[in-house]
């Protein structure tokens, strides 16, 4: 699945905020189909070079390419809009619609944006919630939904924009423990269908598990990064083998 | 001849048939002024937290200017005032007292009913933008779509209040003497000098249209309860 082809690049991305510097000079290839982890202690910059990637944070500087399109600080709105089709993300706290049912949250982006068919979108919807194991809760509101369920859900929300790249921003941070594991699986059985993935997490058991490279990010810089092997076995740096330690 | 007449009689034969035309048109005012009320409302609320900040202070300033000065004022200076004004412009304008009274009350509701649909629009949690906006949808249907249906049940109250508000000012007109309840009130009580039998007739009149408005308000707040709880 993996082929070494170059899907999404950032590069000499930095991200300030008033006059804290959080993202310095941050440049990183992701390649199709590849799974990377990042971790991080908190504050080390990690969430925001995630929101960065779909600009949900307008970075102060830098470049992010996807697949020949472009985007940098002084990019316009419609530019923004057309590289975010490409890109899904999963938040910390799901964010599902409240007010739109389970198959609702999941067709109003492909029927707006994507202008597909209301039937084609219907279909989408119903082969991924089957996906993620949630047929029984097509339309189920959000508020009937434990917090697991919920975010299955925004997966498969963010899987019917069929993006290119999913972004993982602490999926499972604020659920409780006995969820953690259905939603960590169904973000493994994506891995393995060869999804690119970029996630942000504190499970290390699934990051070296089930990524193909890991991040490790500090003040706002990338200190190290390689395959889980190296990242946890034999880690270079100092403050990476701290930070392994101490988790 | 009729002065003569016993509370129900006199109530039934004079008071009510008139009183029932002046409450026809302080329905009329209340429901016409409010739906526009309505609409000037949620332009203003979305001119307030635009991203140009020419149509947010012209927003601001509309608040102002009708919040800080009295609605019997603004029905007097729209009523009197800016006809000659126009005049001046060689606009001719003539309003009559009740286009005038829908124009005061509706301008006058717009800029209450703006900080309300304002502040419901803030009370919806960014994430709901956000995720919104990270599945490719535009500002503009993030607004429409998904922040704008979250905030019906939450506005209801308040908007009610202000609806509730609106139809009691609706009395304010009788200074134009457009027969609404209120101006029919006072003249049939001068006229026939019984005051108290009119203004009791009157006060349930204005207190029957309040309920029948917080009922039906009920019901919608219920049904969007039923729909996703938000």
């Amino acid at each position: 699945m993996k082929k070494n082809e170059v899907i999404l690049s950032v590069s000499h991305l930095s991200k300030q905020f008033g006059s804290n510097l959080v993202l310095k000079d941050i440049s990183i290839e992701v390649n199709q189909g590849e799974v990377i982890v990042i971790i991080g202690p908190s504050g080390s910059g990690k969430s925001t070079l995630l929101r960065c990637l779909n600009y949900l944070e307008v970075p102060t500087s830098g470049e992010i390419h996807l697949h020949g399109m472009n985007l940098h600080p002084k990019s316009s709105e419609s530019e923004i809009d057309a590289f975010r089709k490409n890109i899904g993300m999963v938040f910390q706290s799901f964010n599902l619609f409240p007010h739109l049912t389970v198959l609702e949250n999941i067709t109003i982006a492909p029927t707006q944006v994507l202008k597909i068919s209301k039937a084609e979108a219907v279909a989408r919807a119903t082969l991924l919630l089957k996906n993620v194991g949630l047929s029984e809760k097509i339309n189920a509101y959000p508020r009937d939904l434990s917090g697991g369920q919920q975010q299955r859900v925004a997966i498969a929300r963010a899987l019917a924009m069929q993006p290119d790249v999913m972004l993982f921003d602490e999926a499972t941070s604020a659920l409780d423990p006995e969820l953690v594991g259905e939603v960590l699986k169904v973000m493994k059985d994506l891995a393995l269908s060869g999804m690119t993935m970029v996630i942000v997490t504190h499970e290390m058991d699934f990051a070296r598990d089930v990524s193909d490279r890991v991040i490790f990010m500090d003040k706002g810089l990338i200190v190290e990064q390689g395959t889980p092997q190296e990242i946890f076995q034999t880690p270079r740096e100092q403050r990476t083998i701290d930070f392994i330690k101490r988790t | 001849m009729e002065s003569e007449l016993g509370f129900w009689a006199f109530s039934k034969i004079v008071v009510l048939p008139r009183l029932l035309g002046g409450m026809y048109i302080t329905l009329q005012l209340t429901l016409i002024s409010g739906a526009l009320g309505l609409m000037l409302g949620m332009v203003l609320a979305l001119f307030r937290i635009s991203r140009f900040s020419i149509l947010k202070w012209f927003s601001l300033l509309y608040i102002t200017l009708f919040r800080g000065t009295p609605l019997l004022l603004q029905i007097l200076f729209i009523y009197f005032a800016l006809p000659t004004i126009l005049e001046r412009y060689e606009i001719n304008m003539v309003l009559d007292s009740f286009s005038a009274g829908v124009l005061a009350l509706t301008l006058n509701s717009a800029a209450y009913l703006a900080e309300i649909f304002r502040a419901g629009i803030l009370s919806i949690p960014k994430g709901q933008t956000e995720a919104a906006r990270a599945l490719g949808l535009s500002r503009h249907q993030t607004m429409y779509k998904i922040i704008i249906p979250q905030t019906y049940r939450r506005i209801i109250p308040p908007v009610v209040n202000e609806l509730s508000a609106l139809t009691k000012e609706t009395s304010l007109v009788s200074v134009i003497s457009l027969s609404e309840l209120l101006y029919v009130t006072q003249r049939i009580g001068s006229k026939y000098l019984r005051v108290w039998e009119v203004y009791i007739w009157a006060a349930l009149g204005y207190l029957i249209i309040v309920m029948v408005l917080s009922l039906i308000a009920a019901r919608v707040e219920k049904r969007l309860e039923f729909k996703g709880g938000v």
